[in-house]
């Protein structure tokens, strides 16, 4: 099936099978390979990644289902000329990763989040919810919550 | 593909806390799904549904007729096929999975008669063992052709637990018993000794199967290039993986080439040779085509290697003051189908049976039970986390009976610092230690005190949850076994002025890049950036053990730092050879070489040369070998205060203080992450994993990680890690191993604390996980004081004995729990 999905702002023609999750097309087809997958049964949440600025487990859509939409992978995060996204700066500073797996997928629930309203990060409870929604195996999740909280602290507040 | 991935380029760190972070952040991270090999075919494996059986048939003629599949074999199948064409491979049959000497995991003689096919042949011996392997053009074809394949299991009774394995009425192994090893530790206690003490404290504890749950599971991709075969793993020992399987493979072990890129977490369950590794392995070069297996969760739950999995039943005395004169404990281990991988690692408990006291008769006895479950193998703590519970468990008990605080019992027993180096009972010399400061400072951390008067406070106020704080104090063992305790490294210089390291380690999340690079730089005197590091790679680094036992810092570490110093001998022997003086006048600073006296123009016009020019001047330069190392003894103190809910049989931990001492800290911001990590990992034992068993054996987690319960951000409390450091004699950077303490300290200190809220008179009733169900029935239990003295309740019925748990309340609820239904119903406990 033919669909046409923006990724990472790059309008992309895909020929895909209907069965196929998006997951597996963003990883397999567009080789975009930060999106992990780490249970592929939408528990983890390391496969994580915005679809038209919302926060999807990438392994419980499929990808016919984005026919039109525009997908935002951890690849698209970092600013024009690679300058690190808010968030990216702020997990290596708190020491929110240890391995790297399911950092993908925290980076991408926070920064919809985030993105869609700055002032989550000012309300604890909203970052609670935010880092309990992922798996991390390594980190203890504390280090990502003063990560999120951080990035949220250094957000461009000034209206675009 | 080559192993440089991880950065040849001197690194811009500035504004990332690790080398590793700026990749892992962005997406350019690589793991093993992600490489992109052309024609690469996925494996997947058709499994059994039964835990125990007789194969009787299997067809995979149906799968071939699905397009995209390439093939589809059962064991007969490839015993069956051609003789293979490449000549870097004599293969035969499906070779057999080899079994770990290692660290004494397994045993020549656990392993005799109980051959473990990578396919199987005619026995199912664990739920999920793999019948066929389908290889199609990508996952969803071998999906499709798995599918596909018929198979006919005649099943047998299943044993899950070492209780009802023990009893040899089912035999997993026909003409040989299930129980695989027998193996002790210390001297025997006379029953004198037991009767004439003040107190005698008894219990049975469950240790239950976790699962590691690494976030990435298991990866292999085999790749063949004309006689050579590459490898890529996320796997902690890519030498041991390199010459098991070109000794399985039947080829050179030149001819093999191991490489692990980034690796998503791996707690001690990626360090062996897997039956799905052998398979693809064998595949790839029988067809010679590229093969890669990416195990999926679901397939991870049922078939990765658990961790812990003991029925321990222990004894502990002491005088009236406190003073402990004996402790007993008798371990029966589950270590799955196949001794394998852990037939002795049930041992490491005996030896570290002993934990921080100067207790004078300890005695530990083992016995490791073939049971129809997926094999254990080490899980972060490995073996230590099982002593540490039994033991502080027994002190709270008994500080309880003593009528003593915990905290002063313990100190009371404590191997004093001044005696160090201490010889144990059960055979381990620890380095060194000082367990009183570490607990001091737990106690201080938590506001011992403060909580001690609100839990007197609650228990006055009739509509006050009641409170309990609990305490652990362990001893670990880092660094692995005899025979083990070495490393590989080496530090080239180039002529460009920068160095590359090279360790035979292999980092899974453990920051590696960052800190070997700078303990090498520091060494020379030279600026970190100029350093980088290549590891896991066999083809960089023919020799290597790996990271495993909280190994890497403590014996890795050491080996650079080994290898920088002997760059700066040879970069001094080759300016003196260079500028005809000897070496003694030749001095060595800040990656430069210079003469000790005059300096420029002195002897013969010899100047301070940088170590570029040396390199220029006198040719490539790398040194490095193999450097031992010791043993090393981590300890720590825990405390914990749990406030519970007796109507919910909820728990609520309102605090936890970690209090690890590793020696010296090579990096304390990694150390602390692996710390903070690690407990919460115990709390996940403590509180919430277990694995449900049905009737049949076959695990009940059809939702996944909806069944198997790993903590989230919403089950963590206030966490305070703090640390003491006494540097280890034993090791020559005086560091420890790291990274293990939360597994081994925390779950006790969450138990104890429990156990002191309900103050319940039979702690055997509280058995892990706590989940609600146990708490509950445990909060309605008898209390501390109501049924005459609460050491009677562990001499009421033999650990083993399937009919006494019943008695002794819900314990094979909190075992294999589910498996049983309700065990005390069933009056068969452990069954």
């Amino acid at each position: 099936m033919r669909i046409t999905v923006t990724v990472n702002g790059e309008e992309r023609a895909l020929d895909v099978e209907p069965r196929r999750v998006l997951a597996d097309v963003l990883r397999e087809d567009c080789r975009l390979t930060g999106t992990h997958l780490g249970c592929e049964h939408g528990v983890c949440g390391a496969c994580t990644v915005l679809v038209d600025g919302e926060a999807v487990r990438s392994c419980l859509v499929l990808a016919v289902q984005c026919d039109g939409a525009s997908v935002r992978t951890v690849e698209g995060l970092s600013g024009p000329g690679g300058e690190p996204h808010p968030l990216q700066r702020a997990f290596s500073a708190e020491h929110a990763l240890q391995c790297g797996f399911c950092t993908p997928g925290f980076l991408m629930v926070a920064a919809g989040a985030l993105e869609a309203d700055p002032s989550a990060g000012d309300d604890p409870e909203r970052v609670a919810a935010l880092v309990g929604s992922n798996i991390c195996r390594c980190t203890g999740y504390e280090p990502i919550r003063r990560a999120i909280a951080r990035a949220a602290s250094e957000w461009p507040r000034t209206p675009s | 593909m080559h192993g440089d991935m991880h950065g040849a380029e001197v690194l811009v760190v500035e504004q990332w806390s690790r080398r590793e972070d700026e990749r892992l952040l962005t997406g350019e991270g690589r793991y093993v799904a992600d490489m992109d090999v052309p024609g690469c075919l996925d494996a997947v494996f058709v499994r059994s549904d039964v835990a125990h059986g007789t194969l009787r048939e299997v067809d995979c003629s149906a799968a071939y007729e699905v397009p995209g599949v390439v093939g589809a074999w059962s064991a007969a199948d490839l015993s069956e096929m051609p003789p293979c064409a490449q000549s870097a491979a004599t293969l035969q049959d499906l070779p057999p999975v080899p079994y770990v000497l290692l660290a004494q995991l397994s045993t020549e003689e656990a392993v005799a008669g109980r051959e473990w096919p990578v396919l199987v042949r005619d026995r199912v011996r664990y739920p999920g063992e793999a019948l066929v392997v389908v290889l199609g053009e990508d996952r969803y074809r071998a999906e499709d052709g798995a599918a596909k394949v018929t198979f006919r299991i005649d099943p047998l009774p299943a044993v899950v637990t070492p209780s009802t394995a023990a009893d040899d009425s089912v035999r997993l192994f026909d003409g040989l018993s299930n129980v695989a090893l027998r193996g002790e530790t210390g001297e025997p206690i006379e029953e004198s000794v037991w009767r004439e003490a003040a107190v005698v404290v008894e219990a049975r504890y469950r240790q239950q199967l976790l699962m590691p749950t690494p976030m990435e599971c298991r990866t292999i991709l085999a790749v063949p290039e004309g006689d050579a075969l590459t490898v890529w793993s996320g796997h902690q020992a890519p030498h041991r993986l390199r010459r098991e399987l070109a000794t399985l493979l039947g080829g050179l072990v030149e001819r093999v080439r191991v490489v692990v890129p980034d690796t998503g977490g791996a707690f001690g369950s990626k360090s062996a040779t897997f039956p799905e590794f052998i398979a693809v392995a064998f595949l790839a070069v029988k067809l010679g085509r590229p093969v890669r297996w990416i195990e999926d969760r679901l397939e991870s739950m049922t078939v990765a290697s658990r961790g812990r999995g003991q029925d321990q039943r222990v004894r502990l005395a002491a005088d009236a003051d406190g003073r402990l004169l004996a402790y007993e404990l008798n371990i029966d281990a589950d270590i799955g189908a196949y001794p394998h991988l852990g037939v002795g690692l049930p041992m490491q408990t005996a030896w570290m049976a002993t934990g921080p006291y100067a207790t004078p008769r300890v005695h530990a006895t083992v016995r490791s039970m073939v049971t129809n479950t997926m094999v254990t193998y080490p899980y972060r703590g490995a073996g230590r986390p099982e002593a540490a519970i039994a033991l502080e468990r027994s002190m709270d008990t008994l500080a309880r009976e003593l009528g003593m605080d915990p905290a002063e019992l313990r100190r009371r027993n404590f191997i004093p610092p001044e005696d160090f180096p201490y010889e144990t009972p059960t055979g381990r010399r620890y380095d060194s230690g000082n367990y009183a400061a570490a607990l001091d400072l737990a106690l201080e951390t938590l506001d011992y005190d403060g909580w001690r008067a609100e839990r007197a406070r609650r228990r006055t106020d009739p509509d006050a949850l009641p409170l309990g704080i609990g305490l652990s104090c362990y001893v670990e063992r880092s660094g692995g076994e005899p025979g083990g305790l070495h490393e590989f490294a080496s530090v080239e210089a180039h002529e460009d002025g920068t160095l590359t390291a090279r360790c035979g380690t292999a980092s899974s999340g453990q920051s590696h890049e960052t800190v070997f690079p700078a303990l090498v730089a520091e060494t020379l005197g030279v600026d970190g950036t100029l350093v980088r590091l290549v590891e896991g790679d066999t083809g960089e680094q023919p020799e290597g053990v790996g990271s495993f036992a909280s190994r890497s810092a403590q014996v890795g570490g050491a080996a650079l730092r080994e290898a920088a110093t002997l760059l700066v001998e040879e970069a001094r022997a080759r300016a003196a050879a260079l500028w005809e003086v000897p070496e003694a006048e030749v001095a060595w600073s800040g990656g430069t070489v210079h003469p000790v006296h005059g300096g420029h123009g002195g002897h013969g016009g010899a100047a301070a040369m940088d170590l570029a020019e040396l390199v220029k001047t006198t040719g490539p330069m790398r040194v490095g070998g193999r450097f031992e190392s010791g043993m090393a003894f981590p300890f720590g103190a825990h405390a914990a205060v749990a406030e519970v809910d007796p109507e919910l049989g909820t728990v609520r931990v309102l605090r936890l203080v970690a209090v690890d001492d590793c020696g010296v800290v090579l990096d304390p911001a990694m150390v602390h992450g692996q710390a903070f990590g690690s407990a919460v990992q115990g709390i996940g034992q403590a509180l919430y994993e277990g694995i449900p068993f049905g009737e049949n054996g076959v695990p009940l987690l059809a939702e996944g990680l909806l069944d198997y319960l790993l903590p989230t951000f919403a089950e963590i409390p206030p966490i305070e890690i703090r640390d003491t450091r006494t540097p280890s004699p034993s090791t020559p950077l005086g560091a420890k191993g790291a990274g293990e303490s939360g597994c081994i300290g925390t779950p006790a200190a969450i138990v104890n604390a429990v156990a002191d809220a309900l103050r319940v008179a039979d702690p055997c009733l509280l058995q892990m996980p706590l989940t609600p169900d146990v708490v509950w029935r445990a909060a309605r239990a008898p209390k501390f004081g109501e049924v005459g003295q609460a050491g009677e309740f562990g001499k009421t019925g033999e650990f083993g004995e399937a009919g006494e748990f019943g008695k002794a309340g819900e314990f094979g609820k909190a075992g294999k729990f589910g498996e049983a239904g309700e065990a005390g119903e069933a009056g068969e406990g452990g069954r």
